[in-house]
């Protein structure tokens, strides 16, 4: 996916922010970040760590600096191989004008060593906000994964976007919840979001979460 | 063992056939880290990771056989990945402990 068609499309969806999650790496959130910043879209740079426990869970940060040394300390815990490009794909890592820089080579499809408590202390420490992804789902969710959300460990809960908000909002443990795409494809791009009256920024969404104030699109029937 | 006498073992459904394939040893694991550590080749992995990336890790580890356990459905996406891997997928609703033990003939893989 293009940095610059990404932005593209969010903004003729009529998003006012978006955040780029690439699995274990923040590596092209330079590139997204200065395509959205001529758009005139806000923007947080993340990352979808895998955590030792197989569970899959986004950091949100500020800055790029934040989510790269994230980054950083996720790869120093990542399992001792080379990406196999026939077996995962290739990783490339972009430019915001589209020039594939380099193809990553640290295999980023499966989990690191980190747990989910030392990634949430982690995160604190970076200033970034900490959210369990999909818990919806039957593969990879802190529910499929652990049986239950952990306590202090997140600020809120996503759902995918076929998820009924009633029927998973009682797993919540009582955190706010967001529904995001996780678009993998720029089709995806923006087809459910969630919405706050905040800042779009860690410490708007911390307080968003804190009140429990946001609101999730409808759940898409099909994809 | 052959392919079609773990199928049978099992009472399986085969979702992905590999006819050649031929396992001297099986491996129990839900966690993908470990099975890629510590699963060999030639074996069975007997899970209930329905998923893409269990058959990425087969692949990497050069497991011929996946076997997913109680009934779990197996996805379009992980059958065509199979299907390229030349990984054979076979459903059964044993659990993986029952499975285990009708397999238990084969020796345990290691690495």
């Amino acid at each position: 996916m293009s940095p610059s068609a990404i932005v593209e499309r969010a903004v003729a969806a009529g998003m006012d922010g978006i955040a780029l999650t690439d699995h274990q790496s923040a590596r092209n959130t330079p590139a997204l970040a200065e395509c959205a910043r001529r758009a005139g879209l806000r923007f947080l740079p993340g990352l979808e760590v895998q955590t030792a426990e197989e569970v899959h869970t986004v950091c949100l940060f500020d800055t790029v600096d934040a989510a790269l040394a994230m980054t950083d300390w996720v790869y120093a815990a990542l399992p001792k191989r080379v990406n196999d490009p026939d077996t995962f794909g290739d990783q490339p890592v972009v430019t915001w004008d589209d020039d594939v820089v380099e193809l990553e080579w640290r295999i980023l499809a499966m989990g690191c060593r980190r747990t989910i408590p030392e990634t949430a202390a982690k995160v604190r420490e970076l200033g970034g906000l900490y959210i369990a992804a999909h818990i919806d789902r039957p593969n990879f969710s802190v529910l499929s994964g652990l049986g239950a959300v952990p306590e202090r460990c997140f600020d809120a809960v996503e759902l995918s976007r076929t998820a009924d908000a009633a029927q998973w909002l009682p797993r919540a443990e009582g955190l706010a919840t967001v529904r995001s795409s996780d678009a993998h494809n720029l089709d995806d791009v923006a087809r459910v979001w969630t919405e706050a009256e905040c800042e779009f920024s860690v410490a708007g969404l911390r307080a968003a979460f804190a009140a429990r104030a946001t609101r999730l699109s409808p759940p898409l029937t099909s994809f | 063992m052959k392919f079609s006498e773990v199928v049978d073992k099992v009472h399986g459904t085969v979702v992905v056939d590999n006819p050649e394939a031929e396992v001297d040893s099986a491996y129990c694991g839900d966690l993908l880290s470990d099975v890629m550590g510590h699963c060999g080749d030639s074996s069975v992995l007997i899970t209930v990771q329905n998923h893409l990336n269990a058959i990425a890790v087969c692949s990497l580890a050069g497991i011929e056989v996946v076997l997913i356990c109680h009934g779990r459905p197996v996805p379009d996406d992980m059958k065509a990945a199979a299907e390229r891997e030349e990984v054979g997928i076979v459903v059964t609703d044993l659990s993986q402990f029952a499975a285990a033990v009708a397999l238990a003939e084969l020796a345990p893989s290691s690495k």
